[in-house]
């Protein structure tokens, strides 16, 4: 609940602020403020402090005596982590030169909708979640308005992005039709009572596809994908990071805390779980293969996350291993960002080139900028999950996990992992190649965020103890 | 640990000190490792680890299942000894006007440091994190000091796809064991303990046999190695060659075999098969290159499936006849490899190019001359008595297998000697005027000694390993009920 509301109040205070003043200026103290709020939802998630029931009795009637928003100690946790990397993706954003800091809010007002989406206990404050944290999007995502690619990426997000809404809004409306609450925890209940008699309603059978196929949508698994592509690359490249990361973990994360009320019924939707999961991976890594440009390829690497993120849910699952969760987040968060951010960056500085979106623009990256060569690659070792690195443990968790649930899954995951390896070391060609070498370094300066995520990477690498005893459980 | 944390510093070492590192602090801070082991544990210690693999540190990793766990008995001690033992000869090899030479220093340490720890893992997932952690300093250092200008992503990433295909096969094989066990361990000796079904072992087998074959290579998953070692640095083809092959066939013996053994009822005649393709298959490639490392490279993807088909026939001539020729084709292959870097600077390692150094450079061709019988297996040398054991190993399997597997005596002979003869003798082609400078001799000369030692006296070293081996056939008769 803090961080949603220091969110919440940033946000507001940085749009009013910063009408006539530039964006820039705002940029570090955004940072400040949502690692204040992040941090404080990290130590209360740890049980050092409670600040709940002082905020239950501000919202008591907003929020009804049944809270429609809950900030377990796993959630408050995600939105922990969901907030420090949505910080340090603002901090990573480049200076710009734009005058108004409504972009950065339009970012915080959906990281508010994140975080709701995490907290929702109540299948309403699901909707609106999702809806607070898409509409910022449609407009972010065109928020390069000279660009037509960018126009076309708003509205064919904003055109998918409400039908999946809508879609998602009917199947609540069914499982009320088929349960008569709104209630995740009163859900469960009445399934358990439809369990003991071995036969679910269709009308909840019903509503659960639907409400899946809208959450799938948002974290873009096959065959609800078909926007991410176009989407990620006309938009803007802060955003399309923001998306990459923001929208799947929350998504994910809403989906898994909605999916686990309908575990009674994980013999049935597993059946068609597994084989989206399965697709997804492949799909996503496949196609990520053949992709010219860098962004698309992030695009696609994003998209067979989905599907390794879906792995959780195929098994059972409770409150005890939902940290399983927690760290691939942290992993993929962390990692994704620093892709996108090198990336942003030295397509930036090779702007002057036609070719300027494909992997030469980190042609002899390591002879030119060393260190950010060397921070670089960590983060593309993370993201492919090679151990000794945060991605490894995530990986290993997640299959681990997923084991129980499905064999075939793992193996396609584990075959999918390979693939993977094939596009995410793309890169080394270019920036490691001698024919691009240069006779002296040209720059030696460092991002010190980037830095700091790439030693948390390696870090938590070698010490995942500290996740698993301290942080997540 | 202090076998890991060792390297990493020395590797910190040598990457602060940046351009000044020398030839001699980098010799120096090779060997870090070779000097734990000794001072840590003599030969004489190993009286204490004679029954089994024996604990000797243990620490908490992921949660309460998942430790870093380090056994140390004869085996682990010997590829410990070949693994820290070669580093310096390995770390000096490096050309002295090497650029960034602080770099390559630094991930060969780095790799020295995963490879003990794949061989003193006794936890399933710090085996395979340490197999992985292996794998990416070479990865880089073939990938920056490559020789074949701008194909050389295409070999290094083959290279590495290759390998993280099995070894994620093996991570799978992991963790069906691990879902197997009650605990959730990945424990060595807990999954021993384990009574797999037949379809269980089956699956978990293919799984562990993908990652090794890889590594090892065995015949059809051989594709990446020859480019690999053509094209890697000097140093990157004694580490792949001299130490990372051993990791494959130190996994065979140490987790294939007692985890699993008791599906070579069914993969048996085709494991040996497969070895006995390698064998011939590289000795007749290697009669017909022309470039020396190349050469090299074929002649240890035939020892190398000799090895294997030794230890997949079971018996203990075989198991300690593999464990000898192990570490002895660490020694050959890498003095051959430095021999080869050498007549590189001299005049190229071509064969073509080559011929007559013998005149001009008599010692060194005479050092050379060892590392090529030693090689081609002529008597009173070392690599005599372990193809000797392996061969016989694979006689008594199978008389007919026993012969295609004795064409390597012939093979080797022919494409060693070939090489010796168009290099060192005949007309005097090039101008070598070059002179080999005084540091370079060292390692030739304690490689080549140790050619001769171990021809004459192999006992010693099969002292070392043989309560281990003993074990671990105890272990795999166990899971067996039968033993051939």
């Amino acid at each position: 609940m803090i961080a949603l509301l220091v969110t919440f109040l940033t946000a507001v205070f940085i749009l009013f602020a910063g009408i006539q003043k530039q964006e820039s200026q705002f940029k570090n103290i955004t940072f400040l403020l949502l690692l204040f709020g992040g941090s404080l939802a990290l130590i209360e998630s740890q049980g050092i402090i409670n600040l709940e029931p002082f905020f239950g009795k501000i919202l008591e009637g907003y929020m009804g005596k049944e809270p429609m928003l809950e900030f377990g100690l796993f959630r408050l946790m995600a939105v922990a982590i969901i907030t420090l990397i949505a910080a340090f993706i603002i901090a990573l954003m480049p200076a710009t030169n734009r005058k108004g800091s409504d972009i950065l809010a339009l970012m915080l007002f959906s990281l508010c909708g994140a975080q709701m989406m995490i907290g929702s206990n109540h299948l309403v404050m699901l909707f609106l979640g999702i809806e607070i944290l898409s509409i910022p999007l449609y407009v972010l995502s065109g928020s390069d308005k000279e660009n037509l690619f960018s126009n076309e990426s708003a509205i064919k997000y904003f055109i998918m992005g409400s039908f999946s809404t809508a879609i998602l809004l009917l199947g609540s409306a069914f499982i009320y039709g088929g349960t008569g609450t709104f209630y995740f925890s009163d859900i469960n209940v009445k399934l358990s009572f439809a369990a003991h008699f071995g036969e679910f309603p269709i009308l909840i059978k019903l509503g659960l596809v639907l409400t899946l196929v809208g959450l799938l949508f948002k974290i873009s698994a096959v065959p609800f994908h078909f926007w991410s592509p176009d989407v990620y690359e006309g938009a803007p490249n802060r955003v399309a990071s923001f998306m990459a990361i923001i929208v799947k973990i929350a998504g994910f994360i809403a989906l898994a805390q909605f999916i686990q009320n309908f575990s009674w019924m994980q013999g049935w939707y597993n059946q068609f779980l597994i084989p989206i999961s399965m697709i997804t991976i492949l799909l996503g890594n496949i196609a990520a293969l053949v992709q010219k440009t860098v962004k698309r390829t992030l695009a696609y690497s994003s998209i067979s996350h989905a599907g390794y993120l879906l792995m959780f849910v195929i098994a059972p699952f409770g409150t005890a291993n939902m940290w399983i969760i927690g760290t691939y987040a942290l992993a993929y968060g962390l990692g994704t960002s620093l892709l996108f951010y090198f990336m942003d960056k030295y397509s930036l500085e090779s702007q002057t080139s036609e070719t300027s979106k494909g992997f030469d623009i980190f042609n002899g990256m390591f002879y030119k900028n060393k260190r950010e060569s060397i921070i670089f690659t960590v983060a593309i070792l993370s993201v492919a999950g090679i151990p000794s690195t945060i991605g490894f443990v995530a990986k290993f968790h997640l299959f681990r996990h997923s084991f129980e649930g499905s064999t075939l899954l793992t193996i396609v995951a584990l075959i999918g992992s390979a693939i993977s390896i094939a596009y995410y070391f793309k890169p080394f060609k270019n920036i490691y190649s001698s024919e691009f070498s240069v006779e002296s370094t040209t720059s030696n300066s460092i991002n010190w965020i980037a830095l700091f995520m790439s030693i948390v990477i390696i870090a938590l690498g070698f010490a995942p103890m500290f996740l698993t005893h301290g942080l997540l459980q | 640990m202090e076998f890991i944390l060792g390297p990493i510093l020395a590797a910190f070492i040598a990457r602060l000190l940046g351009n000044k590192l020398t030839v001699a602090v980098a010799g120096l801070l090779s060997l870090t490792g070779i000097a734990i082991l000794f001072v840590n544990y003599p030969v004489t210690s190993l009286i204490n680890y004679q029954e089994s693999w024996k604990t000797i540190q243990d620490y908490p990793w992921l949660d309460s299942t998942i430790h870093f766990t380090f056994g140390m008995d004869g085996l682990t001690w010997i590829l410990l000894l070949l693994t820290n033992g070669l580093m310096p000869f390995i770390v000096l090899s490096m050309k002295s006007e090497l650029p960034n030479r602080h770099q390559i220093t630094m991930l060969a340490l780095l790799m020295q440091a995963g490879l003990n720890g794949v061989f003193m893992s006794k936890d399933g997932l710090s085996f395979y994190i340490f197999w992985e952690l292996a794998l990416i300093p070479i990865y880089f250092i073939t990938l920056l000091y490559s020789e074949s200008g701008k194909d050389n992503f295409k070999h290094t990433i083959r290279f590495f796809i290759y390998t993280f295909l099995g070894s994620l096969g093996m991570l799978f094989s992991l963790i069906y064991l691990n879902s197997l066990t009650e605990s959730g361990s990945f424990a060595y000796k807990e999954l021993l303990k384990l009574n797999l079904t037949y379809q269980q072992s089956i699956g978990v087998s293919i799984g562990f046999l993908l990652a090794f074959a890889v590594k090892i290579p065995l015949f059809p998953f051989h594709g990446w190695q020859a480019n690999t070692y053509t094209f890697a640095p000097a140093a990157g083809s004694m580490l792949l060659s001299g130490i990372m092959l051993k990791m494959g066939l130190y996994g065979v013996l140490r987790w294939f075999l007692p985890l699993c053994g008791e599906t070579l009822d069914v993969f048996q005649p085709y494991l040996i098969t497969l070895s006995i393709i390698g064998i011939i298959y590289g000795g007749i490639i290697a009669i017909r290159q022309n470039d020396m490392k190349r050469l090299v490279a074929y002649s240890s993807l035939s020892h190398v499936g000799l090895i294997a088909a030794g230890f997949f026939t079971l018996s203990s001539t075989g198991f300690s006849g593999g464990v000898l020729q192990m570490i002895v084709h660490g020694i050959n292959v890498v003095g051959l490899f430095y021999s080869i870097e050498i007549i590189q600077q001299l005049s190229g390692r071509n064969l073509n190019n080559l011929g007559g150094l013998a005149k001009k450079y008599p010692v060194f061709a005479v050092i050379f001359f060892f590392f090529v019988i030693g090689t081609a297996a002529a008597p009173l040398t070392n690599g005599f008595p372990g193809e000797f054991m392996l061969l016989k190993s694979v006689f008594s399997y199978h008389s007919i297998s026993g012969i295609f597997a004795g064409l390597t005596i012939i093979l080797c002979a022919v494409y060693m000697l070939r090489m010796y003869q168009f290099s060192m003798l005949g007309v005097e082609k090039g101008n070598a005027e070059q002179k080999i400078e005084l540091l370079q001799w060292f390692p030739l000369a304690v490689l080549s000694i140790f050619v001769i030692v171990l021809g004459i006296f192999p006992q010693y070293f099969l002292d070392i390993v043989k309560p281990s081996l003993d074990q671990i056939m105890l272990e795999i008769s166990n899971a067996k009920g039968v033993l051939s």
